[in-house]
């Protein structure tokens, strides 16, 4: 029997020939990943030469940085930590990438994505870097093995093998088909292993659409999400991959957990309803509902195709008076493109708060909502509070359906802005 | 080393599958760092008094998928605080798995433990044998075993002894 692509790439990382999933190993990351956050790297750092005299990391090109959150920085405390997290860097010799945008996005345009690679970090939304083949896992506070040890104990994870057929309809994006899986499968459906996608639907999607759907895994219960490598991914990542390794890919014989196919042709915009990230539904279902925040950003959304088409609905058309819509590209290469695209200027003209990349806007720290307010979102969840208030809510949808709540000031679907014969237009 | 076998009774059952462990202290006070604090709000909206019932030791039982979602540390940070020793569950969210072992806190995969205890039974963990014992009903379920990296993080109390208890190790080889 063959062997998946998570199991190959532990192979390589632990130097072995194969590897099944269920051997515990010792692993070496070839990339350990962290961005700046109170409790994490902060603690880490302390942690390091506290507890294990360690003052300097052994290779320090193995480990990246990224100052994404609290950012811009609105309190002392929070420029205080990003200054620890400089100076870490800086004595380390560890690069610290700030003002480049969401590090998981950025960690892909700077080649840490390496077709082969084995990641880590603490966020599981790291995910996404599999789109190119790179198995990447976010493992919490048990990063600070990979900062004190070479090697970490890992145990190989099953995989669950879905693929997606069909094509999707004009208006229906990686986001309505992310949270499909979900509402078709359940929210663990993959629990515990690697979610591996495949199917024609995938081969036709971009790459952005790729990283949106890798990125949200762990709402099905996933450890991580990866891709078996294809040319659109290699021709995008071989010129700014770090690592000269041969990118790998699942054997046809390869053992699953599970295997799933889902047909995509069907599927219309969906809406994610509060407060679970497990309750997907048609938007149908609850197109009127009134919205007075739209936020299109975040790591899983928030990318050039994304900003298109939110581009596309609001043309020649203006966000509702008193309607909050704040677009914050995910990462600065992305948002320079949009601008020479003139996406950021159409978005402007409609009446769109546009801003630098950041965190900030996913979690609730800027653009917060008030009690009784309600959102629609790009953002990665939409528990009570996440935006804001508790008793505020987040309506998941895909950036069309952002962009048209944002005309309308209710949810509806975008569909009809897209083909010329929106709602009253 | 041996884990320590887990003995309690069972302070509350979280009878939704896919919970999101953020709701046991209530999303707004997520940022709290105080584990007093912490500890006195747990579950404070589902029963006022819970913070004063529990006992050291006692436990928590899960359903399917315990811990979905963007789980944080706090609220079992305000458990441990109160003297809750363990969570068992029908099965855990991987992420929020993790998280809690690293910080040397015992949780326990047990399937059909939903149907088998009530709260305020006596049960226990007994690793060795790989069983779950209701002492109030005199029933016993197996559990699933730990991954040996599991036990070990659990047997040193957490990521830091664990990663002593890896520097010991390879100093003697």
């Amino acid at each position: 029997m063959g062997y998946t692509i998570a199991e190959k790439i532990l192979a390589r990382a632990s130097g072995q020939k194969t590897v099944r999933a269920g051997d515990e190993l010792r692993v070496r990351p070839d990339f350990v990943i962290a961005y700046d956050f109170p409790g994490y790297t902060d603690v880490i750092f302390r942690q390091m030469e506290d507890e294990f005299g360690i003052e300097r990391v052994a290779d320090p090109q193995r480990f990246a940085l990224f100052i994404d959150h609290m950012v811009p920085a609105t309190t002392t405390q929070e420029e205080e930590l990003h200054e620890i997290t400089r100076s870490w860097g800086a004595k380390n010799d560890v690069p610290v990438y700030e003002g480049k945008g969401i590090g998981h996005q950025v960690a892909a345009e700077l080649g840490y994505a390496t077709p082969g690679a084995f990641v880590l970090h603490f966020d599981g939304h790291i995910s996404q870097l599999g789109t190119f083949g790179t198995l990447a896992i976010g493992v919490r506070r048990h990063l600070l093995e990979a900062f004190v040890k070479e090697r970490i104990k890992f145990k190989v994870p099953e995989t669950t093998r879905i693929d997606l057929t069909g094509r999707l309809q004009p208006g229906v994006t990686a986001r309505d088909v992310f949270h499909h899986i979900v509402r078709v499968l359940g929210p663990r459906a993959c629990r515990g292993t690697v979610m591996e996608l495949g199917g024609d639907a995938i081969s036709a999607m971009s790459l952005e659409s790729r990283q949106t759907i890798t990125c949200l895994a762990m709402f099905t219960g996933a450890i991580t999400a990866i891709i078996n490598p294809d040319e659109k991914a290699l021709d995008y990542i071989r010129p700014r991959q770090r690592l000269d390794i041969a990118p790998l890919s699942s054997d046809p014989d390869a053992v699953y957990a599970a295997r799933h196919t889902i047909d995509v042709t069907a599927l219309e915009p969906v809406a994610v309803i509060p407060p679970s990230p497990a309750n997907t539904r048609d938007l149908s279902e609850v197109a009127g509902t009134e919205v007075q925040v739209g936020y299109l950003g975040s790591c899983a959304s928030g990318r050039v195709e994304d900003l298109a088409l939110a581009a596309d609905v609001l043309e020649g058309r203006k966000v509702k008076d008193g309607f909050k819509l704040y677009v914050i590209p995910t990462s600065k290469e992305i948002m320079e493109k949009a601008a020479e695209q003139g996406i950021l200027t159409r978005l402007i003209a409609a009446g769109a708060f546009v801003s630098s990349s950041s965190c900030d806007y996913c979690f609730g720290r800027m653009g917060v909502m008030r009690t009784g307010q309600r959102a629609v979102s790009t953002g990665t969840l939409n528990v009570r509070g996440r935006m804001g208030s508790p008793d505020s809510e987040i309506f998941i949808v895909n950036a069309a359906a952002v962009a048209a709540a944002a005309i309308e000031g209710r949810i509806t679907d975008p569909r009809p802005y897209l083909t010329g014969a929106g709602h009253g237009a | 080393m041996a884990l320590e076998n887990l003995c309690g009774r069972v302070a509350w059952i979280f009878e939704d599958e896919d919970f999101d462990v953020d709701q046991i202290v209530g999303v707004k006070n997520i940022k709290i760092k105080d584990p007093a604090e912490l500890g006195r709000l747990c579950l404070s909206a589902e029963d006022p008094d819970f913070a004063q019932k529990v006992m050291p030791g006692d436990l928590l039982i899960g359903n399917h998928n315990f811990g979905y979602g963007h789980p944080h540390y706090p609220p079992m940070i305000g458990m441990r605080h109160l003297g809750i020793a363990g969570v068992i569950a029908e099965s855990f969210a991987p992420g929020y798995w993790r998280g809690e072992i690293a910080m040397g806190f015992p949780q326990v995969v047990c399937p059909g433990i939903l149907g088998a205890v009530s709260r305020w039974d006596e049960i226990e963990v007994d690793w060795a044998a790989g069983r779950l014992r209701n002492i109030t009903t005199k029933t016993e379920l197996p559990i699933e075993p730990l991954s040996e990296g599991d036990r070990q993080m659990l047997e040193a109390g957490g990521i830091v002894g664990y990663l002593h208890a890896r520097d010991r190790e390879e100093a003697e080889t």
